[in-house]
């Protein structure tokens, strides 16, 4: 009983030391930029993923649900990939991405929102509004990227 | 002797080959070729609301800052008073209308190999835009570059003045392609290196510059498959340039994005396919625009 007892302590223990070090340490710069570029790869890939079964070029059309809802998913809140003090290392964001935080949100919210227009129009199963609410979500990515991403460091 | 039938076949002639254009055409080719130019990029400055080509952009160079002039209609500020030999000889042989050198900052280099009637369309359609009353901004540059004079020297070094010839050994939609990426859009103005004084370096002809203007790395876009986009199709090239699309679902940033949105999305699809022929049969360069590690570490300043 006694034992039983004591292991469940230990193993709550053990839990705990593990979530300390998480909850203690700020996530390093250099790690925030990697992880929301290798975002932004998700994204690009299930945009040309989808793009390339929208075009006609793959007949994979079963699995264009699969790319819009993960494009949601992902698109969710792109503001919270750039946190404060991310804006140094090997990143090709703008400083206007901090400097000018309110447009940025606005245009990154822009992008959000034609996201989900396609996601829905991929529900709606008309190829034509498909094909122009992908277009229209094209134009927030490049407006974003136009505005907030330099060519390189 | 002209007989009614060879008289019919001049008539058939003149019709079909150059048709003159009304006056509402050449505005609308005009604007057509302002818009694949690109003019209103670097002759309106956007980022501070400034008037359409009014001027005043700055363009951050290895050799200074430039300031775009004005280049509308107005007598006093812009170029109203530019008479049509004013215009083309600047376009053409980089010179303004006191015969004073400009800088290469202007792609005289490129614009040289417009035709006439491109030329003269396009100048129609700049003198029926709005006037706006503006003065133009000083360039920033060390003092060694600030004589125009100098520029003569430059010119005879990296200069070749002269319309586009149309090369016979290649297909009309290629001729249209290089005629389009080289004289209008001016593509190697950022995509070509430049050698320390500022000249084109010939042999790597869109391959890139690692040291392009505002501190851009400019990407090689021969069809190198490692370095440059040998893997994209024509297709790509196509979309890419009508809507920023990259085949790996990237989407243009930047300075292209502003080229895509204000020049190659408003041409006609034979024009973009015409311009990915051309940039498809260019010869491959290996060369990896080398990346220049800036240190941005503002942390560290402050410290």
């Amino acid at each position: 009983m006694k034992r039983v007892k004591i292991r469940r302590l230990l193993s709550m223990g053990s839990v705990l030391m593990m979530l300390v070090p998480l909850a203690l340490h700020a996530a390093e710069p250099e790690d925030i930029i990697k992880y929301r570029q290798n975002m932004m790869k998700a994204i690009g890939g299930h945009t040309g993923a989808a793009g390339a079964i929208i075009q006609g070029k793959v007949d994979y059309k079963n699995q264009l649900a699969d790319h819009a809802r993960a494009l949601q998913t992902l698109t969710s809140d792109i503001p919270a990939l750039f946190p404060k003090d991310s804006d140094f290392g090997d990143t090709k964001a703008k400083d206007g991405v901090w400097s000018n935080r309110a447009e940025f949100e606005k245009t990154a919210k822009d992008a959000k929102t034609r996201v989900a227009a396609f996601a829905k129009a991929v529900q709606g199963g008309n190829q034509q509004a498909i094909v122009a609410s992908y277009k229209e979500m094209g134009e927030g990515c490049k407006s974003c990227h136009k505005d907030f991403r330099k060519k390189e460091d | 002797m002209v007989t009614p039938s060879h008289a019919g076949v001049f008539l058939w002639l003149m019709v079909t080959a150059v048709p003159p254009l009304a006056a509402d055409d050449v505005i609308r080719q005009g604007e057509y070729l302002f818009r694949a130019a690109g003019c209103a990029n670097c002759h309106s400055d956007e980022k501070n609301k400034g008037a359409p080509l009014a001027g005043g952009r700055a363009l951050e160079t290895s050799f200074g800052t430039f300031y775009s002039p004005n280049i509308t209609p107005d007598p006093e500020t812009g170029i109203g008073r530019w008479s049509e030999a004013d215009f083309v000889r600047a376009m053409r042989e980089g010179l303004d209308d006191e015969g004073n050198h400009l800088y290469p900052a202007f792609p005289y280099t490129s614009y040289t190999q417009l035709t006439d009637a491109d030329l003269h369309a396009i100048r129609i359609y700049l003198f029926n835009q709005k006037p706006v009353r503006q003065s133009n901004k000083q360039h920033e540059l060390p003092w060694y570059l600030r004589s125009r004079a100098l520029l003569r020297i430059w010119k005879i070094l990296f200069f070749n003045p002269g319309p586009y010839q149309p090369q016979a050994d290649h297909s009309a939609a290629w001729n249209r392609g290089a005629y389009l990426a080289t004289a209008v859009a001016h593509c190697g103005e950022c995509h070509t290196p430049r050698n320390f004084l500022g000249g084109f370096k010939q042999s790597q002809c869109f391959a890139g510059n690692p040291d392009g203007v505002d501190g851009a790395k400019v990407p090689n876009i021969t069809p190198d498959k490692k370095t440059g986009i040998g893997k994209w199709s024509q297709g790509d090239l196509v979309e890419y340039l009508e809507t920023g699309l990259m085949p790996d679902g990237d989407y243009a940033g930047d300075a292209m994005a502003e080229v895509i949105d204000n020049s190659t999305s408003h041409l006609t699809h034979d024009d973009r396919r015409a311009i990915a022929i051309y940039i498809k049969s260019l010869p491959a360069v290996e060369q990896a625009a080398r990346k220049q590690k800036k240190e941005k570490n503002k942390k560290e300043e402050y410290l």
